[in-house]
């Protein structure tokens, strides 16, 4: 089935989840992961979705990022019903994901990595690696780390490279799973601040899923989710 | 542009893991460079070889149709009653005879007939006739002459019917209806050594063999009268025009002790001339050898179907030359079997070690998979890159196999045409050493399907345009089949599973 483009009408919530359920497939058919989830994200805010393990904090991440689809209720960006959007198109141009894996490519350069998330989402720009460039100094890297391969960066230079790459098609929102997992207190610091800053001066919607009582604490909203015991 | 600009990076950025599917397919393609140099060059051989000595069709005797008759007239078992009677195997006998005395003796008519013919691209025939002289003296010790003989040596003609008139006769009288005809002159067996032959094929002309001119003291310009045994009315007076020698070989192979050549007794003239002898006596036995050109090798079936439609009788069958020639090519055919063979075997293996070296790899790719298709990727654009990735791979392996094979395919068929011909000499040998004889010292030049003489011992399998254009076909068929490993695991990977291992 053809999928509609994403309409570019400006709505109230750039995000809105509507009774959103879902449990894997081969679940009892009341074991739900998520039940009846209705939250909203603004742009310009900063999220924070804290919960325990198994309380289905990823799993949400994944139906909001399009990269899961079996799930009840509605999930609406910018308007439009996500069933009615190419995925493939929103994931490369209007969102951003920040893993807490970095999921960068490790036979690429830091800017090769920036480049290819350009090119997938098919942006004008006339300069690229200059934009890559650029990218990389707005989130703290050094010029001179572009041409390095990701794995020859630290943990925290490589999670730096992942949020320059979600930005570098200039989408509406950032969603980071764990962003700060892997990272020292330092470190993590400094990832929250580049992206309090993205939703704060760049008008993102930022939405963070985590564990971390830090990271909670410095969202505009925090939304906790608890674990379906039936 | 994009494909092609990731394609490139992941190939350069991943020697390692492109070199080893490289060298799988630059082996392949030099194994498959060299077949279809080997296979190309022989069949181009072969072509010409068949095209230089043409398809010829003759006309003979169907012996087997012979046998099944002979079967019917066998005299009955003691305990059986069902067999036929001595007046009915009789009759039998006297039909068959009847059918084939009347069958061998073509007409002029149903040769034009025969030759009018899609198939064939040019045709012509000898008459042959036995007649008497009173003013020669024949070569008494040379093979006798017969109304059914033929007359030559080219006995691919309706010879040895069954029970056939054979009234003996001093002189065969061969008449051609034209110059290309004359096989014998143009294989070399009869050369002219004084005068020439007549080119006005409807002149009372004719040559003789030196050994019946020297015997009558004859000479060019003079002439000689021959007549019809059963009519002495029925004369005709020729001059001779050119005198020939038979070359040695065919002497020993064919004359055995005789102190004269076959041919010693045979007059040759043209059909002008035998068909005044036949307008004036409709009873004198003439045998008719057509001999047809045929347009190519594969028309000799329908050929064959053609004449038979037309009214060739059951007792006659139509002969090629083809096993001869094939003959001639059978070490090269051989060699050219072998690397189809080989060709076949390094495909289906080539083919499959390439698709789960690319399954293995696509494994090993399975995060990279996850990564793009999270950040965006259409599945349709991952699997292009990667069928693009190992284009690219191929054509480069495909490129350096063809010219490694380009200059070890011509020592690579020499050494098995060499090896092809050793093998064959060998047979020749045994076959040979079972007469007691050298190789060298007998004639088995085709006997029981051994070959001794071989048109080639040399193939010049070189890698051009079309091997190449084969190759490269045969390079994107591999790629494509290798490619469905990555095309289905791009569909089949979930990028948030993928992740999700990953994590």
């Amino acid at each position: 089935m053809k999928k509609n483009k994403i309409e570019d009408k400006k709505s109230e919530n750039v995000l809105t989840l509507s009774n959103v359920s879902y449990r894997y497939y081969d679940a009892e058919p009341d074991e739900y992961v998520l039940k009846d989830i209705s939250l909203t994200f603004d742009e310009g805010k900063t999220y924070a979705i804290r919960g325990r393990s198994g309380s289905g904090k990823t799993t949400l991440l994944s139906l909001i990022s399009g990269l899961e689809t079996t799930y009840e209720g509605d999930i609406i960006y910018r308007g439009t019903n996500l069933r009615k959007i190419d995925l493939d198109e929103y994931r490369s141009r209007d969102i951003g994901i920040v893993f807490q894996s970095y999921n960068l490519l490790p036979h690429l350069t830091a800017v090769e990595n920036i480049i290819l998330s350009m090119d997938i989402s098919k942006i004008n720009v006339e300069d690229k690696r200059k934009k890559a460039l650029d990218l990389m100094e707005s989130v703290g890297l050094k010029r001179e780390q572009g041409d390095r391969r990701v794995l020859k960066l630290s943990g925290g230079e490589q999670q730096r490279v992942a949020i320059a790459r979600s930005l570098s098609y200039n989408p509406n929102m950032i969603i980071a799973d764990e962003p700060t997992g892997n990272l020292d207190k330092e470190t993590e610091d400094e990832i929250l601040q580049i992206l309090t800053r993205l939703a704060h001066d760049e008008n993102k919607c930022v939405i963070i899923v985590t564990h971390s009582k830090n990271v909670a604490e410095i969202v505009d909203v925090c939304y906790e989710l608890k674990k379906n015991d039936k | 542009m994009t494909i092609l600009k990731n394609a490139w990076l992941s190939i350069t950025r991943n020697k390692g893991r492109n070199v080893q599917i490289g060298i799988i397919i630059m082996v392949i393609a030099i194994g498959t460079s060299v077949a279809l140099a080997i296979r190309n060059s022989a069949k181009s051989l072969i072509d010409s070889y068949e095209d230089q000595y043409e398809i010829e069709a003759t006309i003979g005797v169907n012996r087997d149709t012979m046998k099944e008759n002979m079967k019917d007239m066998a005299p009955p078992s003691t305990d059986s009653s069902s067999g036929s009677t001595s007046t009915e195997r009789s009759e039998k006998m006297d039909d068959m005879r009847s059918a084939f005395s009347e069958a061998s003796n073509l007409t002029v008519d149903e040769i034009n007939s025969y030759g009018d013919s899609d198939y064939v691209k040019s045709y012509y025939y000898s008459l042959s006739v036995g007649l008497d002289s009173s003013s020669l003296t024949k070569a008494s010790s040379s093979s006798s002459s017969t109304t059914n003989a033929g007359g030559n040596n080219n006995s691919k003609g309706m010879t040895g019917g069954p029970g056939t008139e054979t009234s003996t006769t001093d002189f065969t009288l061969v008449g051609y209806s034209s110059i290309s005809a004359m096989s014998d002159f143009v294989s070399g067996n009869y050369t002219i050594t004084d005068g020439s032959v007549s080119d006005d094929l409807t002149s009372n002309t004719c040559v003789i063999n030196e050994e019946l001119a020297t015997l009558n003291n004859l000479s060019v310009g003079d002439t000689i009268t021959l007549y019809d045994s059963d009519s002495t009315t029925n004369t005709i007076t020729l001059t001779i025009t050119g005198i020939f020698s038979e070359n040695d070989s065919s002497e020993s192979s064919s004359s055995g002790m005789s102190m004269f050549t076959s041919s010693a007794n045979t007059i040759i003239t043209n059909t002008n001339v035998i068909t005044t002898l036949t307008n004036k006596d409709s009873s004198l036995k003439v045998t008719t050898t057509p001999t047809f050109i045929l347009t190519s090798k594969d028309d000799i079936d329908a050929f064959t179907s053609e004449v038979e439609s037309k009214g060739l009788s059951s007792y006659l069958t139509v002969s090629t030359n083809l096993d001869q020639i094939e003959s001639s090519t059978e070490t090269i055919s051989n060699v050219s079997g072998f690397a189809l063979t080989f060709l076949i075997v390094i495909l289906i293996i080539g083919g499959i070690v390439l698709f789960v070296i690319n399954m293995i790899n696509i494994r090993e790719r399975k995060y990279e998979i996850g990564v793009l298709r999270t950040i965006g990727m259409k599945k349709s654009t991952l699997t292009l890159q990667f069928i693009c990735e190992l284009s690219i791979v191929s054509i480069v392996a495909l490129i350096v196999g063809a010219i490694i094979g380009a200059s070890v395919s011509i020592p690579v068929s020499n050494a098995l045409l060499a090896n092809e011909i050793s093998s064959q000499s060998n047979k020749t040998s045994e076959v040979a050493s079972n007469f007691g004889m050298d190789k060298q010292n007998g004639n088995f030049d085709h006997v029981n399907g051994v070959a001794n003489t071989q048109a080639f011992d040399s193939i010049n399998a070189v890698v051009d345009i079309k091997v190449l254009a084969e190759l490269l076909l045969i390079g994107l068929l591999l790629t494509i089949i290798s490619s469905i490993a990555a095309l289905v695991s791009i569909q089949r990977f979930s990028p948030l599973t993928i992740l999700k291992e990953r994590s």
